[in-house]
């Protein structure tokens, strides 16, 4: 049995004074899309944030491809290979496209050596190069957030509610990026929503009022409807 | 409840007040008496008079009863506990020209060493004032001014001008004055409202430099005096030279008016809700408050109170200068304010006397280090400097700050 | 559905500014004769430049680290003290363009130095407490002041000598105009210039643009954010200080010379917006212009030339009234 690339361990974080997370524990495949569920306001936001770093966790661990980078500086777990797609997209609005993708360069020529894959999976961007990325719409925004996270050479792709407030014709469009990336990186998902955290996930958490209550395959859930009902509360 | 609190609140302080005024004054009365001289006469004797002895063994007394305040009965337990060391600073305050006519062998009433410390406690109870009503609107309100000067020294000059241009008297020129800082504390709150509290703070200090610059301006000499400022006839009976005495009440009861002030203006049901406001302005915005209120209303009392130290401090130098709306007095009630301790009530005046004993007994001091002999009083100004940075990166709470936080409002 | 080209979203905002400088120009051909209008111009400008030197610094800072550096007129002045030290330190035996030049350089670098140094320990302790942040920028301002007084004296220093070429003076439009503010004008655009295309071109003009809207997400990047805080806050004193040694053989070296400019430095940045630095350029040559002009009238008519100070801060509390953000600043 591999070790999975990322392992987090009870896993405690404090936001002032409240305990958001309660001990979460997480184990991330090697290769696939690992989906992490849960109600709002269960800490899954919290749970990417802790990961990379950018809360620091007051208890536990978190192990990136056999490292300990529990408490490390948010820009050298990046450094590691970890890309990070966060809730509301988080692109400088007042940069270009161009300027998005470049910065995300952590070698010299990443860009360019990855520009024409990129523009391939996301023919817009190609076509609003200069634009700046606030006039972009809601959808092109997140493929420029998710295009963004595949510059520089990662291994693990954090990615926070990417289909918010997105039309179901973009969702689809999503969807099948973001399975099209998944051949060469693993992506761990956090999702609201059932019907693409499904179509994705290969391997699933759900969490609950900051702890992990359940782990496997997905698969295996979506043979329990009761389980989902009960943890999402979605009727599938 | 509460009038039945503030019955015995008013009991406790009055009785307090008796106690400590009244066994030297009985005294005194009774020395008068038998020597054949008047009151005033054994008040201002020098040295130590009946009087000064019985004022300090009751401070004594009253200092003990503080710190025993575990052995009061119910209900003044609770009051001493809170305000104690409150009434026992003011006692202190209060006999202190007598206090000083001891130690210095002079009189509290004529000129000598007691009569010159009077004027360093009365500069302070001025800058003391300046600094409640900038904590006012720093520490509770949460805005940054630089533009505190612009309330003190408008104070200053409107009272002088009024006075010395158009003849008023005191109690006009000082209302007009205290009206002035009024209504510049709600055009400033004006501009509050709209900006970010960065604005705010470079907008007040830019108005305050203009308002500074007016005053210099040689083209307003026949006003003002420009850079040398100008003089007026303090009326006879508040002169700081001849009624000292009695221009160090003045200044002592408008502080501590101004303390009680405030402190009850926050505690009460409206300074509750203005705390609130300021904690949390987004959720007080979803109750229905508006941030409007707690600004506009931080600004406008410290503008008042700003002003009334100024119409002080234009009384004790019989004139003004430009030096009063410079940046200055606004740094100085900024250094004590987080000195003291911001958002503490005691902080700001705690800060003052530190400021301005420390800057006295600096003044004179010389170091030798080596070859060289440094006048430390020269370079006050860089020892402050140094000072704001370091209370600034390592006591941010200031004196009182970690102490009161039983008391502190929050 | 993105169709058409790219818009600017502060278009308004330049043309009414635009529309501003125009008319300032206009007012200064009708009261003036064509010679002084050549002088006010050029003075406006030479006013222009040094406030831009001092307030990018401050767009700069406050747009990437969310400070007030009210230091930065205290870098000024430490830039003319640094820089005349340098010069005299050299001797006479050097060339005196090689002295100055020197000198510009030592103030551009112990500047930068210096900036980085308070940067990394006096400011970066204070993050979580943003006002207190501004307070010791201010108490900074005082310690540098005062030292320098206490070492050198109130009076200031003796006045250094520019390069030949530098003293002479010109004819423009048959007024008179000392070529050295011309100098001041060359070396504020220029740097104007290069900031911009640092700002623009570079991938840590990139870097410093992104993190002026979202530093989280840049660290997020892999960029270790802090180091570039530091970077940052250099350039911004670097600019200072060697605006000041730029000044200083023109204005003198005097320990209150940054207070002034630090004033309209303000004034500037508010006006143009924290954190734009495009706002700071427009912003610079509206006050620098508006404020020759103010000087000029009110010298005709009141003798002296308060209306200059006096007219730029109605402007400014013109604008945070009706529009706080400033000319091109992000919504408040």
């Amino acid at each position: 049995m591999t070790l999975p690339l990322l392992r987090v361990e009870g896993l405690h974080t404090y936001i002032g004074s409240q305990h958001i997370l309660q001990g979460v524990d997480l184990d991330v495949p090697e290769g696939t899309v690992t989906v992490l569920l849960g109600r709002n306001g269960a800490g899954k936001t919290t749970t990417l944030r802790s990961i990379l770093g950018l809360w620091k966790p007051a208890r536990g661990r978190v192990v990136f491809a056999g490292q300990d980078i529990t408490g490390w500086p948010t820009h050298a777990i990046a450094r590691l290979g970890v890309g990070y797609v966060p809730e509301h997209r988080a692109i400088f609005r007042n940069l270009t496209v161009e300027e998005n993708l470049r910065i995300a360069e952590r070698r010299k020529g990443d860009f360019q050596r990855r520009r024409d894959f990129l523009f391939d999976l996301f023919p817009d961007l190609a076509r609003l190069a200069r634009w700046p990325a606030g006039q972009l719409s809601g959808g092109q925004q997140q493929m420029l957030a998710i295009a963004r996270a595949l510059v520089p050479e990662n291994r693990l792709l954090l990615i926070d509610e990417p289909s918010e407030g997105l039309a179901p014709v973009l969702i689809e469009h999503l969807i099948e990026a973001i399975r099209a990336l998944s051949v060469s990186l693993t992506v761990l998902l956090v999702e609201q929503n059932f019907h693409v955290a499904r179509q994705l996930g290969v391997h699933y958490a759900i969490l609950e009022h900051g702890r992990t209550v359940l782990q496997g395959r997905m698969s295996d859930l979506l043979a329990r409807p009761d389980l989902i009902h009960r943890y999402l509360g979605v009727t599938i | 409840m509460k009038t039945s609190m503030d019955r015995q609140g008013a009991a406790f302080f009055l009785g307090w007040l008796v106690a400590t005024w009244a066994p030297p004054l009985v005294v005194a009365g009774m020395t008068a008496l038998r020597e054949g001289r008047s009151l005033g006469d054994v008040l201002c004797a020098p040295g130590a008079t009946p009087f000064s002895v019985t004022g300090v063994a009751v401070l004594t007394a009253l200092l003990l009863g503080v710190m025993g305040a575990r052995r009061w009965p119910e209900p003044w337990r609770g009051w001493v506990e809170r305000h104690g060391w409150r009434l026992w600073t003011v006692s202190l305050l209060m006999l202190m020209p007598y206090v000083l006519a001891w130690l210095t062998r002079s009189s509290a009433c004529r000129r000598g060493p007691a009569f010159f410390w009077e004027s360093i406690f009365i500069e302070t109870f001025i800058l003391a004032l300046l600094a409640v009503s900038y904590n006012l609107v720093f520490g509770f309100a949460g805005i940054l001014s630089f533009g505190h000067a612009a309330f003190f020294g408008l104070g200053a000059y409107v009272t002088g001008l009024l006075m010395k241009h158009l003849g008023w008297n005191l109690f006009l020129s000082g209302a007009v004055a205290l009206l002035t800082g009024a209504l510049l504390g709600l055009f400033m709150s004006l501009v509050a409202l709209r900006t970010r509290g960065l604005y705010f703070a470079l907008f007040s200090l830019a108005l305050a430099e203009v308002i500074h610059m007016l005053a210099r301006n040689r083209i307003l000499v026949h006003i003002t005096g420009a850079e040398d400022g100008f003089v007026f006839a303090v009326p006879a009976w508040i002169n700081p030279v001849r009624h000292r005495l009695l221009f160090y009440y003045l200044a002592l009861v408008s502080l501590v008016v101004a303390f009680a002030f405030v402190y009850r203006l926050l505690l009460s049901p409206t300074g509750r809700v203005f705390l609130a406001l300021r904690d949390n302005e987004t959720r007080a915005q979803m109750l229905g408050f508006g941030p409007l209120g707690y600004k506009t209303f931080a600004l406008v009392i410290s503008g008042l109170l700003a002003a009334y130290a100024g119409v002080l401090r234009a009384l004790l130098n019989k004139g003004a200068s430009p030096n009063v709306l410079s940046l200055d007095f606004t740094m100085d009630p900024l250094l004590m304010t987080i000195l003291g301790g911001t958002a503490t009530f005691d902080g700001p005046v705690v800060g003052a006397f530190l400021l301005r004993f420390m800057e006295y007994l600096l003044r004179n001091a010389q170091f030798r280090v080596g070859p060289w002999s440094v006048n430390l009083g020269e370079h006050w100004a860089l020892l402050l400097g140094l000072l704001f940075i370091a209370a600034v990166l390592l006591f941010p709470q200031g004196l009182m700050g970690s102490r009161q936080k039983g008391q502190e409002i929050s | 559905m993105t169709q058409g080209r790219p818009v600017s979203p502060h278009r308004r905002a330049a043309l009414a500014a635009g529309l501003f400088l125009v008319g300032v120009v206009v007012i200064d051909v009708l009261l003036f004769p064509p010679a002084q209008v050549g002088v006010i111009l050029l003075s406006g400008l030479y006013q222009a430049m040094l406030f831009f030197l001092v307030a990018s610094g401050l767009a700069i800072i406050f747009g990437l680290l969310d400070v007030l550096n009210l230091a930065q007129g205290a870098f000024f002045m430490l830039g003319a003290y640094v820089g005349f030290g340098v010069y005299r330190l050299l001797g006479e035996g050097l060339a005196l363009g090689l002295r100055f030049a020197a000198a510009l350089l030592a103030a551009l670098l112990i500047g930068g130095l210096l900036g980085a140094l308070v940067e990394r320990w006096l400011i970066r302790p204070l993050y979580v407490r943003p006002l207190f942040q501004i307070v010791l920028t201010l108490g900074l301002a005082m310690v540098i002041r005062e030292a320098v007084r206490t070492l050198y004296g109130p009076a200031g220093l003796i006045p250094i000598q520019p390069p030949a070429p530098l003293r002479t003076t010109l004819t423009v439009l048959g007024a008179q105009f000392e070529t050295y503010r011309v100098f001041i004008i060359g070396m504020g655009g220029g740097l104007m210039l290069a900031t911009w295309l640092l700002l623009r071109r570079t991938r840590l003009g990139i870097i410093i643009r992104a993190g002026v809207e979202d530093r989280e997400m840049v660290e997020a990047l892999g960029i270790p954010v802090g180091r570039v805080f530091t970077l940052a806050f250099a350039l911004g004193s670097g600019l200072a200080a060697l605006g000041g040694m730029i000044a200083a053989p023109y204005i003198g070296a005097y320990p209150e010379m940054g207070d002034v400019f630090l004033l309209n430095a303000i004034i500037v940045v508010v006006l143009g917006g924290m954190g734009s630095f495009e706002g700071t350029m427009l912003a610079s040559l509206l006050v620098g212009l508006t404020r020759a002009t103010a000087e000029q009238i009110s010298l005709e008519y009141l003798d002296t030339p308060l209306l200059a100070s006096v007219s730029i801060l109605l402007i400014m509390i013109l604008v945070l009234l009706v529009r706080p953000s400033g000319l091109f600043g992000s919504e408040p």
